[in-house]
């Protein structure tokens, strides 16, 4: 019996379906859906690629398909870390991935104060100051994540390596970038966000009080 | 295709601005000068704006004016010393590169006063590779640190006398759209940082020091050997004078006086024995002092 008549057809209504995948795909504004898009396009095309024997159309595919599936768990991985950090810690360890790594020398000043700021950092070994306050930062801690979205985008204060170690860097345009292209992220990183900043004003607060009690006691105990 | 129909008229400019974020145009509007500058900083400051929007574009010329926000309206910072920080900050952002250099031999082919003579620059190898992307540059740099020839001189001759001269020149000027992202320019922007960055502490800390502390940018200028000398002698006298003197670890009651006296003892000298000496002598001074 002569198959190849069928094997024909079967390519011609599977570059029609591999077709209409592909126009989808190129459609999609956001990067989740156009990944699974993606990754169905490359379903049919390896399908489509079977009756007619195109070993190479195949093993495209099949890499593709791969590459696809691996990004888009780097997407919905982002956004669960993203989620649970918000319910949790407030950590930002989920930009790691993202980021790059840097050494410092002791004395190295990272940025000034009023510089403008274009990047996060996480710190990852060494010792580091804000020159301004005196206040040395500890391991772990992440500088610069509402920088990002002040509207004056300018440095508070400056921050030198006293003792030379590794930081994470990340670009706010980087982030941007993840905020557009996924924006169930860019709705978490917004509450992330929020949350830490009200936990400064949190904090302020105490300290305000704290302050406010200190000389009221001092009055108020006998001489 | 009807390119003028409402739902196509929005491809052209999608396309023309993917264009021009790839190609590295600079698309700002013009900075405003902020309100409230005395009028000797906001003359010079205009000529700044000027300057730098040629240099590079009106975003870098925005960089200037945001900087120069910085310090209207600071207390103990009179108009003499802002102008100065105004004029200095725009030549060190106009900083010398091969690039500036190909701008200003077409500016002044331009200019119509007849065929400018040709000029010949010596600059250093890493100079000229430092100007480009950093994803460029880190590699061949790597290379050339390899083979020992990063320090390599290198003569350039700027020529608008014949079309190919013309034709590189307008090449090389071209090259700026990249400048902001080559490794050279994140050295000068740091380097200005910390300049700024010295003043404002010198006007928390030491006022009386803020001139002397301002102009020790016009120490760092030029190109080639002599300019990584002279970024060479600033950094010595930064970092052993006025840094300290701010940290509170040397107490140095004339830092102007101190600075102008480390000033004087700049010699065109790599190993800086001059220079050395008189900071040692002024910090042993001080050390020892009330």
């Amino acid at each position: 019996m002569d198959t190849s008549h069928l094997a024909e057809h079967i390519g011609a209504a599977g570059s029609l379906a591999a077709s209409v995948f592909v126009v989808a795909t190129y459609t999609m504004r956001t990067m989740i859906p156009l990944r699974v898009f993606g990754m169905l396009t490359n379903v049919v095309l390896m399908i489509t690629a079977i009756p007619i024997h195109s070993f190479l159309q195949f093993g495209l595919h099949a890499g593709l398909l791969c590459l696809n599936g691996y990004r888009l768990h780097q997407m919905l991985q982002l956004v669960r870390d993203v989620k649970k950090s918000v319910n949790g810690d407030l950590s930002m360890d989920w930009l790691k991935p993202f980021m790059t790594e840097r050494k410092c020398e002791t004395g190295e000043m990272l940025f000034y104060k009023d510089e403008k700021a274009e990047t996060m950092l996480y710190i990852v070994s060494g010792r580091y100051r804000l020159v301004e306050s005196g206040i040395e930062l500890p391991v772990g801690a992440i500088v610069g994540e509402l920088g990002m979205l002040s509207p004056s985008n300018e440095r508070t204060q400056s921050l030198e390596c006293i003792e030379g170690g590794t930081v994470l860097s990340v670009s706010y345009r980087q982030v941007e970038e993840l905020y557009v292209q996924n924006p169930e992220f860019g709705f978490y990183f917004l509450r992330l966000a929020s949350a830490r900043l009200f936990q400064n004003i949190g904090k302020l607060e105490e300290r305000l009080a704290e302050y406010g009690t200190a000389p009221t006691a001092a009055v108020s105990s006998p001489a | 295709m009807n390119f003028g129909s409402p739902k196509v008229t929005g491809i052209l400019p999608a396309i023309r601005s993917i264009f021009a974020d790839v190609l590295g145009d600079d698309d700002s509007s013009p900075p405003v000068l902020p309100a409230g500058l005395p009028e000797a900083v906001r003359t010079l400051a205009a000529d700044g704006v000027r300057r730098l929007t040629d240099y590079q574009g009106p975003g870098y010329a925005q960089l200037y004016v945001d900087r120069l926000r910085r310090f209207a309206g600071r207390r103990n910072l009179d108009d003499a010393v802002f102008a100065e920080i105004a004029r200095l900050m725009t030549v060190r952002m106009a900083y010398d590169d091969a690039i500036e250099m190909a701008q200003a031999k077409l500016a002044e082919a331009e200019a119509g006063h007849g065929i400018p003579p040709d000029d010949r620059r010596r600059l250093r190898l890493d100079e000229m590779v430092s100007s480009l992307p950093e994803m460029v540059a880190d590699p061949v740099l790597w290379a050339l640190d390899y083979v020992g020839w990063l320090h390599l001189p290198v003569t350039l001759r700027f020529s608008a006398a014949s079309r190919f001269g013309l034709r590189r020149l307008k090449i090389e000027a071209s090259l700026k759209r990249w400048r902001l992202s080559s490794i050279r320019y994140a050295r000068e922007r740091a380097w200005v940082e910390r300049w700024l960055h010295m003043i404002d502490r010198s006007l928390t800390r030491q006022p009386a020091a803020a001139a002397a502390v301002t102009a020790t940018a016009g120490m760092v200028q030029g190109y080639g050997d002599g300019y990584t000398q002279n970024l060479r002698d600033w950094n010595l006298i930064v970092d052993e004078l006025v840094k300290p003197t701010f940290d509170g670890t040397l107490r140095c009651d004339d830092l102007a006086g101190a600075i102008a006296e480390a000033r004087a003892a700049v010699r065109p000298d790599r190993k800086q024995v001059q220079l050395k000496q008189t900071i040692a002598g002024i910090r042993a001074r001080n050390a020892a002092g009330p």
